[in-house]
């Protein structure tokens, strides 16, 4: 992994060569392929006038790891619901695995979201079903057979380090549980892409720590992961690629 | 087939689920039903009920033609049947009249009983079928003119008011059962709605993970097709119960009410399209109400 493997261009910085633009044709159409995310010239204003981010660029290859920083309120958040279709782009092209989200309505983005896992800064998880449930939620939601989800649970409740607190119900359970539980949920359909939105917002180092080392080890295994955070401690302790927002402007910042 | 498996093993979970945490609205919901569905029912079964009394008065439509002693109804026959408005002209002679009448009585001597009486007391007599039962009193005044006619006889004016206030009461219970459905409706879409808003966060981290639409609501629906149903059964064990219960007690009545009663007794097929009618009208109405319950969340 290597910060040229990420590209962003920004209207400050205009259109710098991409890892393919300058070779051969083919060869552009291999790496098409192998680029998981795309934003192409995307802006996003909010119908109250405000504008969240402005023509903005971004090409992801599968398999990165890719933090995007900046205060709050940058519009890192904005960036995220884009890949997952909670919001639409005000003008540009948001492509996810060569699919393009604007067009997408009902089942078909719901099938889009299956190949998105998603890890909320407020977790999300459902309070009166425990860690266990909340985890095969996801899996009976996407219509997962019950040999296969009693499958997969263990192994991911595992990956996460709480194969203890099964039964537990989230409220029972510390901030940075909750957290890797979201993880659990995000990861255990086993989708290519890995979003998540201030995964270490209200969490102490320690924790912190522990979720990122949890998000690198899905890295490892070939899911790309995308990580928002205004953290820049814990950015600075990983040797990935940043990108920061500022005033809904991209930055290449490592 | 495994797939239908699985999703009926989530459906069922699901929609249970959702009852269980339905808690007192399901009563509501339920209760709601059954007032209407009984209604309903009792309405309908009384119709039916009424219209069979009716039935056992003589048909509407048969007019009782008397000759004159001594006239022979094969005679006046053929004349009739030509008369416009009638549809059959069946001659009754007085033989077979008389035996029909003494073995309605009970008599079994026959002979003894018309020697008691100086001979056979009646006439030759014609049924006459109309076409419609309003031609019937304008045909009964010409048979009235037709030589050896002695008495013209139909079903009089007090059974047709009773089939006017059938009619009437048929589409009282129209209206109410109208109006109660759209009651039971909106208690149902609340109820549902309740449930939904109480589950807006699952349903949203559904929609986030990918659950498709109809994989999201479909339990909802279910639990309104439920309500329906329960609601039909309870309100036809009410029915059968009343219906026990009004037979128990004309078994106890003089024989005159019981011979009348006798109608009341549902042939098999009222007793079969009595439960379906209730279970479509209330499985229409639960699946209607949940439809309204999560149509505007499922537009979102």
């Amino acid at each position: 992994m290597s910060p040229s493997s990420t590209r962003s261009r920004s209207s400050q910085k205009p259109a710098p060569a991409t890892a393919s633009s300058g070779q051969a044709h083919s060869a552009a159409n291999h790496a098409a392929t192998n680029i998981i995310v795309s934003l192409d010239h995307v802006t996003k204003t909010y119908p109250n006038g405000c504008q969240a981010l402005e023509n903005l660029s971004l090409q992801i290859k599968r398999g990165d790891f890719l933090f995007i920083t900046g205060p709050s309120g940058s519009g890192k958040s904005t960036l995220l619901k884009l890949l997952y279709g909670g919001e639409r782009p005000t003008t540009g092209k948001v492509l996810v695995n060569s699919v393009e989200l604007s067009g997408l309505r009902g089942n078909n983005l719901s099938k889009l979201r299956r190949q998105i896992g998603v890890v909320f800064q407020d977790y999300k998880l459902i309070p009166r079903r425990t860690v266990l449930e909340n985890v095969a939620f996801v899996l009976w939601a996407q219509g997962f057979t019950r040999k296969e989800i009693h499958r997969r649970l263990l192994p991911t409740l595992k990956l996460v380090g709480l194969q203890d607190k099964a039964n537990c119900f989230p409220e029972e359970l510390s901030g940075g549980e909750q957290q890797r539980v979201s993880i659990a949920r995000a990861i255990v359909s086993t989708p290519p892409l890995l979003l998540a939105d201030e995964p270490t917002g209200n969490l102490d180092p320690d924790n912190s720590w522990q979720v990122i080392k949890i998000l690198k080890k899905l890295n490892s295994i070939g899911i790309t992961v995308i990580v928002t955070t205004h953290d820049e401690q814990l950015v600075r302790q990983s040797n990935h690629p940043v990108l920061q927002l500022r005033n809904g402007r991209l930055f290449q910042a490592k | 087939m495994l797939q239908f498996i699985t999703k009926s093993d989530y459906l069922l979970r699901e929609t249970l689920l959702g009852l269980k945490r339905g808690g007192w609205m399901n009563w509501a919901a339920v209760s709601t039903v059954t007032v209407l569905l009984f209604l309903f029912g009792t309405s309908l079964q009384a119709s039916w009920q009424l219209d069979k009394l009716l039935n056992q008065f003589g048909s509407q439509l048969e007019v009782s033609v008397y000759l004159d002693t001594g006239v022979q109804a094969a005679d006046v026959t053929p004349f009739i049947a030509t008369l416009p408005g009638v549809t059959t002209a069946t001659p009754v002679t007085k033989e077979e009249a008389w035996s029909g009448l003494v073995r309605d009585l009970g008599l079994s001597d026959i002979q003894g009983a018309t020697e008691q009486l100086n001979g056979n007391p009646l006439v030759d007599e014609i049924k006459v079928k109309a076409n419609s039962s309003e031609e019937v009193p304008v045909l009964a005044e010409k048979l009235k003119q037709v030589q050896g006619v002695d008495e013209v006889q139909y079903v009089d004016e007090a059974v047709q008011r009773m089939t006017e206030l059938n009619q009437g009461l048929n589409w009282l219970s129209l209206g109410i059962t109208n109006m109660l459905s759209l009651t039971a409706i909106a208690v149902i879409t609340t109820t549902i709605r309740l449930i939904v808003m109480a589950r807006r966060r699952e349903i949203e981290v559904m929609q986030l993970v990918g659950a498709t639409t109809s994989w999201i609501y479909l339990p909802f629906i279910l639990q309104g097709l439920t309500l329906g149903i329960v609601g039909a059964l309870v309100a036809w064990g009410f029915i059968t119960g009343v219906q026990h219960f009004i037979g128990e007690m004309l078994a106890q009545q003089p024989e005159f009410v019981q011979f009348l009663a006798s109608g009341l007794q549902p042939t098999p097929r009222e007793a079969l399209l009595l439960p379906m009618s209730l279970l479509v009208l209330g499985g229409s109405v639960g699946l209607i109400g949940s439809l309204f319950a999560v149509r505007r969340f499922a537009a979102r």
